[in-house]
């Protein structure tokens, strides 16, 4: 496997060391947070762990969470490994999903249901990207500026989707469930699926394309310098495409693994509430994976952990939300290096 | 309701008082910018700007304290962004990217946990004793209207016409130069960062003292990020900017009055989403037709640092 | 003697060591009188520009001490610097691009170009400009302003500060020969005055020419000091380098046969939208070096980029082999077999964060020689292609899977040579390809084009350094302003008749 790896490899212990301190500062700043709120911190976080790792039915729920999650982290790792910040995991997410919820409306025996729902969810997450790359590559248009833009238009667009064209007709609150034989198949509790080892795979598969693949080193050698990669014969267009297209793909995947492969309903709530800030969350998952395919699968267990311990620790009276708060906080410490290098220069 | 002179008075009116938002951001933005720190987390700092003018109303029961309140939050946030983007030399787009995810999770976090409702306060609408507003035949006019045109001119000034302007232009464009003639370019880049991320926390508390009365979760709706694109729409000029953001304030406006249109609801149902979608799909059409970046400072986004 | 003269500036016993342990600097002592310009002379590396950046307030010694007209002084910041009157010109220009030349030299000053004390600084700097002979049009913008007349700015910026002591770092290195004399004019006009300055440089002749007193840096140690009247090149070299040095690289006679690289009427758009490259044409052929010599900036950047597929000709064509590539991407005409070796080795050569093995295929990673099963790379069959690379072509790493940045600028380059010569291309141009080297990676990277040539290949050859030019081409041709202006066999190009033509003037 070292051979594999040619670059980096000496600089995967400072890189989780860093992740980790980020990590850290981002439980002390928070914690200071809560504690400026009146709310006890310490109790907080251990409720937090307590309910994402404390038992088999908790770590299910955990590892549920992660597996969406590790597919939008890969949409915005491909597009930092290109050069480009693709911030559109978020909408890409809502739109495949909700592809998802339409092509199960074909029903197809054999498990070729949950295939189409694949197929359909990646089609629409990549077709979602498109504009974006069009934007750059021909208008120069920055993709942070774009990918948010097609993030609010997929919120609007997508809630008239659900309300126009998916609904369920017993319920106004929910799109029409996918069916039990179009879904992922259950791996332990009900809460998880084997959706966490398609996530995984897939995972691999972008690792595989990105280091053992002729395109995918140009998708590395662009991001790392375009001029070079120009002058070595490669039109930087190329890899720009494949790296929007990829990171829809895997953000399209994203939504269709969470409306077919983690909890009930296995619907799309009107308001989308059941998906928003997975695309924003897996963003976190990369910066804190180091936008290595791989190490987002650990990243992933870790904002999942978050998440489902989210829910424990609203019996104090916090809500939800402190996961972004969190997550937030964590962002700082990666976007500043220098701060864990000072202090590990004071500890010395 | 038929379309008419009054509809088209509404809508200007309407339109107006949305381009006070992006118009105060992008031009306090342009500042920053021009001095080389480009801050994608406008749009988080208006969001929480907007908590903190209403958490600072609330309890004075004086709004223009709030509006105070969210300046002085744009001020803090700033000052996070500033330290890790230009004193810690970090990755600024990270960094901003950090408050957008901060600002999503604290406004609801800190909703819940100070005042127990979820995602909205208060509850229903409220009235802060409304800052003075302008009246016309249709709706009233913020005062903040003819604040925003001050605004624009004065930036406009201080860059153009002004000893310091030019310092933090040349900041922007060439920190070296700037540096090898004694301007302090790091103290340059906060004082813009601290402008710019000021003039956000104050669109963020117009949002949500003069606009709509209240702090919801989703108030910012986005238009930070349409700030930064008129950013780039306006080619960095602050006069140009307040016509960007008029621009997106009309596409908002034009939206909200069609959404009040019966007749629109029999031909698609919830067609009201679509419409709503309609200000960001004008951004990503306006800023493609604006050509590239071609005015953008030469040192943008790149942190300085003396050999 | 020495010590009669004011004394202007002296540093005792200066040291700088580097955070990552560099020791740039050992115990310099340098001493600068009133009046007088001593010239810094040293190879890449050798201190000078950290000793400059000491003098200037960039940097701070690690130790030693600083004394300005014998009160000892210490500058934190180039402002400071500037009050105690040691001002530094750059060699990359520290002008902002998007201000006038007038705005550029205020900037930092009390006086607001557009405020009420514009007119009577305009005044003063015309009057400056005037004193020492350096004229300016004052409301362009640098953008538009030639390189020699962007440093005119600089100069006057400096002297506006009322500078004693003027720091010019390779000050002629993108300067014409005209703009070279022009520039000595007003060096000397200075010296009248009074004034000071350091002249920091390795170009021998020009140290003799202008300068009084030279101080030789050596690995970060004064290698020698002597007065210019008593210096010949032989000794400044020797004391430069550590040991005599050879000026003449050996060139045996060419064996040109037919042209491979044809050029017609060739005309190539600048970033700007000029006409930087103005209908040139010429050719090469396989057995010899064509030189194209010539000031930076005179239209060599967008030639190469022409050549190589980067930037397409307005008009005209580019004939490879007899086959027309004109309208070629880079990757198309890379299956030409050709070897490109870029001027900026940094930015267009390497992929700096990948490793030695990662760039020693890059524009090459579709081959079927580093594939493995499938379409998946062989990293195996990589890193032993890279391996000898390294070993051929000496490249000193630690092996292949070092990061690029990490090397030695002479390695960096080695390593695109290697690559691109790999292969034996017929044809090879190499732009600009020892720039910023040391003597021992410039003379192997000579050699091996040399070598190249030998085996019966063509070399097009684009560089700014005149020496370069004259020791290895077989046919020279000068550009300037986007025009060949001359070519002609190497016999027939002496140095005197290239210098002068690089600044334009035909005899």
């Amino acid at each position: 496997m070292k051979a594999a790896i040619p670059s980096g490899a000496s600089g995967i212990l400072s890189s989780l060391a860093e992740s980790v301190f980020a990590a850290g500062v981002g439980f002390l700043a928070s914690g200071i947070l809560l504690a400026v709120l009146g709310k006890d911190p310490i109790k907080a976080f251990y409720y937090l762990f307590e309910g994402s790792f404390g038992n088999v039915t908790n770590i299910t729920i955990t590892l549920a969470y992660a597996s969406p999650l590790i597919l939008t982290a890969l949409t915005f790792a491909i597009g930092v490994r290109a050069g480009l910040f693709n911030i559109g995991a978020e909408g890409t997410f809502y739109v495949g999903a909700a592809a998802a919820v339409a092509a199960s409306f074909v029903h197809l025996p054999f498990g070729l249901g949950l295939l189409l729902i694949l197929i359909a969810a990646g089609a629409a997450g990549a077709a979602w990207s498109v504009p974006a790359y069009l934007l750059k590559s021909y208008r120069g248009v920055h993709e942070v500026i774009s990918t948010i833009m097609m993030n609010n238009i997929a919120l609007f667009a997508m809630q008239f989707v659900v309300l126009d064209y998916l609904l369920d007709p017993t319920r106004s609150d929910k799109s029409s469930s996918i069916p039990i034989d179009a879904r992922f198949p259950v791996l332990i509790s009900p809460n998880l699926s084997y959706a966490i080892f398609f996530a995984i795979l897939v995972c691999l598969g972008v690792y595989y394309y990105l280091w053992q693949t002729p395109g995918g080193y140009e998708l590395r050698a662009v991001g790392l310098n375009p001029d070079a990669s120009k002058f070595s014969g490669v039109n930087p267009r190329k890899p720009m495409l494949y790296a929007f297209l990829l990171g829809g793909i895997t953000a399209g995947l994203g939504g269709a693994v969470e409306v077919a492969g983690t909890f009930t309903p296995f619907a799309i709530y009107t308001g989308l509430s059941n998906l928003v800030n997975f695309g924003f969350n897996g963003l976190a998952v990369a910066l804190i994976g180091r936008n290595h395919p791989l190490a987002c699968v650990v990243a992933g267990v870790f904002f999942g952990a978050l998440q489902a311990g989210a829910s424990s620790v609203q019996i104090l009276g916090i809500s939800f939300e402190i996961v972004e708060v969190v997550e937030g906080m964590i962002v700082f410490a990666v976007a500043a290096p220098q701060l864990y290098h000072m202090v590990r220069s004071r500890m010395k | 309701m038929s379309f008419d002179f009054g509809s088209l008075g509404a809508i200007s009116v309407i339109s107006l008082n949305f381009m006070v938002p992006i118009a105060l951001t992008a031009i306090g933005e342009i500042f920053a910018e021009k001095a080389g720190v480009v801050n994608i987390g406008l749009e988080g700092i208006m969001l929480v700007g907007a908590f903190f003018a209403i958490l600072v109303a609330w309890n004075t029961g004086n709004p223009y304290m709030g509006l105070l309140g969210g300046v002085a939050t744009g001020l803090g946030f700033g000052a996070l962004h500033a330290v890790i983007s230009v004193w810690l030399k970090g990755d600024q787009i990270i960094s901003g990217v950090g408050l957008n995810l901060f600002a999503i999770g604290f406004v609801p976090f800190a909703t819940f946990a100070i005042w127990n409702v979820s995602g909205v306060f208060p509850p229903v609408s409220f009235s802060f004793g409304r800052i003075a507003e302008i009246s016309t035949p249709w709706a009233p006019l913020s005062y903040f209207v003819p604040i925003s045109v001050g605004v624009s001119i004065l930036f406009w000034y201080l860059l153009k016409r002004t000893r310091w302007g030019y310092q933090v232009r040349a900041t922007g464009e060439n920190p070296e130069a700037a540096d090898a003639v004694g301007i302090d370019v790091e103290k340059t880049r906060i004082i813009a960062v601290l402008i710019g991320s000021a003039l956000a926390g104050l669109a963020g508390a117009y949002l949500s003292i003069d606009v709509v009365g209240q702090v919801t979760k989703d108030i910012s709706a986005g238009r930070g990020f349409i700030a930064l694109a008129t950013v780039v729409f306006a080619g960095w000029n602050p006069l140009v900017g307040l016509v960007g953001a008029l621009v997106f304030g009309y596409s908002q406006g034009a939206a909200t009055w069609f959404a009040g249109v019966p007749a629109l609801r029999d031909v698609i149902p919830h067609a009201d989403y679509l419409l709503s979608a309609i200000p960001y799909i004008a951004t990503l059409v306006v800023v493609a037709i604006a050509i590239g970046r071609r005015n953008a400072p030469k040192a943008l986004g790149v942190a300085y640092k003396r050999e | 003697m020495q010590s009669l003269a004011e004394e202007a500036l002296r540093t005792a016993a200066i040291s700088k060591t580097y955070p990552d342990g560099t020791q740039a600097l050992r115990g310099i002592d340098f001493r600068l009188a009133k009046g007088e310009v001593h010239g810094l002379l040293g190879e890449n590396g050798a201190g000078k520009t950290t000793l400059s950046k000491i003098l200037s307030g960039i940097l701070r010694p690690t130790s030693g001490e600083i004394f300005i007209r014998g009160q000892k002084a210490e500058a934190r910041h180039p402002k400071e610097a500037l009050k105690l009157g040691v001002g530094m010109v750059h060699q990359h220009f520290t002008l902002v691009r998007d201000f006038t030349a007038f705005e550029n030299i205020l900037l930092g000053t009390r006086v607001n170009p557009k405020g009420s004390g514009a007119a009577r600084a305009r005044q003063e700097i015309l009057d400056l400009s005037k004193q020492v002979g350096l004229s300016v049009h004052l409301d362009t913008k640098i953008e538009d302003l030639a390189l020699g007349a962007q440093q005119r700015v600089e100069i006057l910026k400096m002297l506006y500060r009322k500078v004693d002591v003027l720091i010019l770092d390779e000050p002629t290195s993108s300067l014409t020969a005209t703009e070279t004399t022009e520039l000595f004019k007003a060096i000397r006009k200075l010296k009248e005055e009074g004034k000071s300055a350091i002249f920091i440089t390795h170009k021998l002749n020009e140290v003799l020419e202008i300068c009084d007193q030279i101080t030789v840096l050596r690995h970060g140690e004064v290698s020698g000091r002597t007065e210019a009247s008593k210096a010949d090149r032989k000794m400044l070299a020797r004391m430069m380098v550590g040991r005599d040095v050879v000026f003449d690289l050996v060139r045996g006679p060419s064996r040109p046969a037919e042209p491979i690289l044809e050029v017609k009427d060739l005309m190539v758009k600048g970033n700007r939208g000029e006409e930087a490259v103005k209908g040139i044409s010429f050719e090469v052929r396989k057995g010899e070096i064509f030189g194209v010599a010539g000031v930076e900036g005179n239209g060599q950047t967008e030639l190469e980029e022409a050549l190589c597929g980067i930037r397409k000709p307005s008009r005209g064509t580019i004939r490879l082999a007899g086959a027309d590539i004109t309208t070629l991407n880079t990757g198309q005409i890379r299956k030409h077999s050709v070897g490109l070796i870029p001027e900026d080795r940094r930015q267009m050569g390497l992929v700096l964060d990948m490793t030695v093995a990662e760039n020693s295929i890059l524009g090459r990673e579709w081959e079927v020689r580093f594939r493995g099963r499938g379409v998946a790379l062989a990293w195996v069959k990589i890193r032993a292609h890279a391996s000898r690379l390294i070993k051929s072509f000496e490249i000193l790493v630690k092996g292949p899977d070092s990061p690029a940045k990490s090397m030695s600028g002479g390695n960096q380059q080695k390593v695109v040579v290697s690559r691109e010569l790999a292969d034996e291309p017929d044809f090879v141009m190499a732009a600009q390809p020892t720039r910023g080297l040391d003597v021992g990676a410039t003379d192997y990277i000579r050699r091996l084009l040399l070598k190249t040539r030998d085996s019966g290949k063509a070399v097009l050859l684009l560089s700014a350094d005149l020496d370069e030019v004259l020791q290895l081409s077989d046919v020279i041709g000068v550009m300037y302003e986007g025009k060949l202006i001359e070519v002609g066999p190497a016999e027939q190009m002496t140095r005197h008749r290239v210098g002068l033509l690089m600044g334009g003037v035909r005899e």
